[in-house]
């Protein structure tokens, strides 16, 4: 009899355990929501790697924190070397062996759109991709939210400030041959109609070029007065080496990829000092004020300068780098977190997705973040920030804020 | 014993009854997989056989004609790019895009083996490597492959049949691996074949016994090519999106590695040196979950050699697992197989 009624219970615990584990979301527990995120932490692009190490710190702080409603973010991430076969292997082990709530940045657009369909058709939510790529919103997908602005943005942004009121008519190119550098010249072209002005010179530069020479003679040949570059910070700094070898000292202008500051000045030995670059964040021109200095290493945002003092000396491996790319990390993730505390206690994909959805001017330490209700024809309903603002490169390894916030056009992809 | 008396017992596929129970084992055992395993190892079984169909290819051209190729990315590329164009642009269905591809890498394989003729060696490593780098420079400013934006590979449809999982695709492409695994088998025990590894032993004494060397050649590069690009127009629909840059020379030396690692020349060799290979690239990353031994390799890691521990240690146990294998028996994988076999069968002795 002992032993029939010990079966009973023991099968009603497991109906029970059946059906707790089919009502609760997967990835969330009493205590923890499982998040995952992939990023490159060995091969050529392992600099980003501080990406996901960056977002590491940041929901370590959260948790020591006391987590968001009770529950600990519990952060899984991996290094998929940009493969993007070995970020489709990694998501889906973590996906079928834990089962993710939802993924978080994830760099590289190749990798990214890799495993794209795989979490779209699943409905599982990924938020913030690192990197500025059209493909997040054109088309737009309900559980994808894009906060990366738009590369296409700071080449308006750019052409606007040397034209308007640097009096600059004779703008050129160096573009990176891919999507990066094309949305450069797509923006670029795009302001300059607006003046009636066409690019002088537009000259691709392929990831193995070395030899910048005839890149200059090119610019220097059509007279450029101004010179954008949509291009990685290596050849960033071989173009004004050449350039300055070759007494060719034209307006340089550079994109956010760029926008950290003494980083720069250190891989080109000085002569960054002068470049005007784009940034979308890490700075707040509302609070510094145009004209006055920042420097980046020791943060005045007060957000910002408990990140580092909460999150990176606390949480950060003693050999990792405070700068653009580990804050990125955090800034990314921030309308994610934002909107898991405003759902509460009950925690649904659907309702972070909700919440997501009504969130508005939100800021963190980058720009003005806002999504609106999902509308398929609508890529603007998924992009987050959509402004960005100038700082020129000090020769102290100081930011000089040039421009407040700017808000830029988005130009679709040709089909 | 293992002595051939006729050429059909030569090409025969069953060879003894032992190896037709192991392999009726095998197939079953490959039927059965994606039933019993998770998603995810359907997923990994996937990429290890798509290696499997180059690298079975790329020793078509290296471990029996004994020519070298460092661009196999390349051919891989154009394969990729090919089925993917074709079944966009030109609306061909998969069945037809995938081999017509296949045979576009093969155009370029022959056009490859030209320059071979006159190459050896370490020539022919640079002439091959300047292909594969190449290739995809060409293809990244080619406005319907998308530039360097890449191509999405369309939905896969094969009649009324949708393959959306990935148990699906690998009911595809596991026919595809064992039909060409059998094709290169044959192939090696024809006259073609004969004339690969006579032109492998001694090319000079190859051509003096009749052996066209300018055909051969280059059809090897074709026959190589061909197996290359198959394989990278499946690849396509693993990712489901393929940019110029996925296809690079370390894809190239990865292709090379997994055939010498195998054993160049047999035909086991390749397929167990890309399944390892290709599973140690995914799998390596759980090492950390081993208990004990991962926890200790990723404080080596942290202490000695970067601040993420996990990955650098991956590349590091990567490359030790390679030297071992080619410190302790050159013929790969397959000379291993080789030595345990003699072993048992002369045992007790």
């Amino acid at each position: 009899m002992k032993k029939n009624l010990l079966s009973v219970f023991a099968v009603m615990v497991m109906i029970l355990g059946l059906v707790l584990t089919a009502s609760a979301e997967e990835g969330v527990t009493d205590t923890e929501i499982h998040i995952g995120q992939w990023g490159p932490q060995t091969g050529p692009a392992a600099p980003w790697g501080a990406v996901a190490r960056g977002t590491d710190a940041y929901f370590k702080m959260i948790n020591a924190e006391g987590g968001i409603h009770g529950r600990k973010l519990v952060h899984h991430y991996f290094d998929d070397a940009y493969n993007p076969a070995k970020t489709l292997a990694g998501v889906k082990q973590l996906q079928e062996d834990i089962g993710m709530f939802a993924y978080v940045s994830g760099v590289g657009t190749a990798p990214g759109l890799a495993v794209k369909d795989y979490l779209m058709e699943r409905k599982i939510p990924w938020l913030g991709p690192s990197a500025g790529s059209r493909h997040w919103i054109q088309p737009p997908n309900k559980y994808l939210f894009n906060s990366y602005p738009l590369y296409l943005g700071d080449a308006q942004l750019l052409c606007k400030y040397g034209h308007e009121t640097m009096g600059f008519k004779k703008f050129a190119i160096a573009y990176q041959n891919d999507d990066y550098g094309k949305q450069g010249l797509e923006g670029a072209q795009k302001q300059l109609d607006k003046y009636g002005l066409k690019l002088v010179e537009q000259i691709p530069v392929n990831v193995a070029d070395t030899d910048m020479k005839p890149h200059i003679m090119k610019f220097k040949k059509a007279e450029a007065e101004a010179v954008l570059l949509f291009v990685g910070p290596g050849h960033v700094a071989r173009l004004i080496g050449t350039g300055k070898a070759m007494k060719f000292n034209p307006q340089w202008f550079s994109t956010t990829t760029c926008g950290d500051h003494p980083l720069m000045m250190a891989i080109t030995k000085g002569l960054y000092a002068g470049t005007i670059s784009a940034a979308f964040g890490m700075m707040d021109p509302g609070a510094i004020g145009i004209g006055n200095k920042e420097d980046t290493n020791n943060p005045s945002l007060p957000l910002l300068a408990k990140y580092k003092k909460e999150a990176f000396d606390k949480f950060a491996a003693k050999e990792e780098r405070w700068g653009m790319t580990f804050t990125a990390g955090i800034g990314y993730v921030e309308p994610f977190v934002e909107a898991l505390k405003r759902v509460g206690r009950d925690l649904t994909r659907e309702k972070v997705v909700a919440e997501m959805e009504k969130i508005k001017n939100f800021k963190g330490i980058m720009g003005n973040v806002s999504y609106a209700p999902f509308d398929p024809n609508d890529p603007l309903c998924r992009i987050g920030q959509q402004e960005v603002f100038l700082v020129r490169a000090e020769a102290d390894g100081t930011s000089t804020i040039l421009t407040d916030w700017f808000t830029t056009d988005f130009i679709p992809m040709e089909k | 014993m293992d002595m051939k008396r006729d050429y059909y017992e030569d090409v025969q596929f069953f060879t003894s009854g032992a190896i037709t129970f192991w392999l009726s084992t095998l197939v079953i055992g490959l039927t059965l997989f994606p039933f019993v395993a998770k998603n995810y190892y359907v997923y990994v079984a996937n990429y290890m056989a798509i290696n499997v169909i180059v690298v079975i290819g790329l020793n078509l051209l290296v471990g029996y004609t004994g020519q070298i190729s460092m661009g196999h990315a390349g051919f891989f590329a154009i394969g990729a790019y090919g089925t993917v164009a074709l079944m966009t642009h030109a609306h061909f269905p998969f069945l037809l895009a995938l081999p017509v591809a296949g045979l576009i890498a093969a155009g370029f394989g022959f056009l490859l083996g030209l320059p071979a003729l006159r190459l050896e060696g370490p020539y022919l490593a640079i002439a091959t490597l300047g292909f594969g780098i190449t290739i995809t420079q060409i293809i990244g400013k080619i406005k319907i492959l998308g530039e360097r934006q890449g191509l999405h590979a369309p939905e896969l449809t094969i009649g009324p049949w949708h393959l959306n999982t990935d148990r699906d695709f690998y009911f595809l492409l596991i026919p595809i691996t064992i039909f060409l695994a059998v094709l290169a088998r044959n192939l090696v025990h024809t006259k073609v074949g004969r004339a690969f590894i006579a032109i492998r032993d001694a090319d000079i004494a190859a051509e003096t016994m009749g052996v066209n060397l300018t055909f051969y050649k280059t059809l090897a590069f074709a026959v190589s090519a061909f197996y290359a690009g198959v394989g990278g127009g499946l690849y396509a629909f693993v990712l489901r999106f393929i940019e110029p840059e996925l296809f690079s020379l370390f894809m190239s030396v990865m292709f090379l590695t997994m055939a010498v690692v195998g054993g160049l020349g047999s035909m086991m060799g390749p397929i167990a040196g890309a399944s390892l290979l290709a599973l140690l690239d995914l799998q390596l990353r759980n090492i950390l979950g081993i208990p004990y031994i991962g926890e200790w390799l990723e404080a080596l890691s942290r202490n000695y050699f970067s601040i993420t521990g996990v990955s650098n240690i991956q590349m590091i146990v990567f490359g030790s697992i390679l030297i071992a294998i080619m410190l302790f028996e050159p013929l790969g994988i397959y000379g291993i197989w080789i030595r345990t076999k003699k072993y048992w069968k002369m045992w007790p002795y």
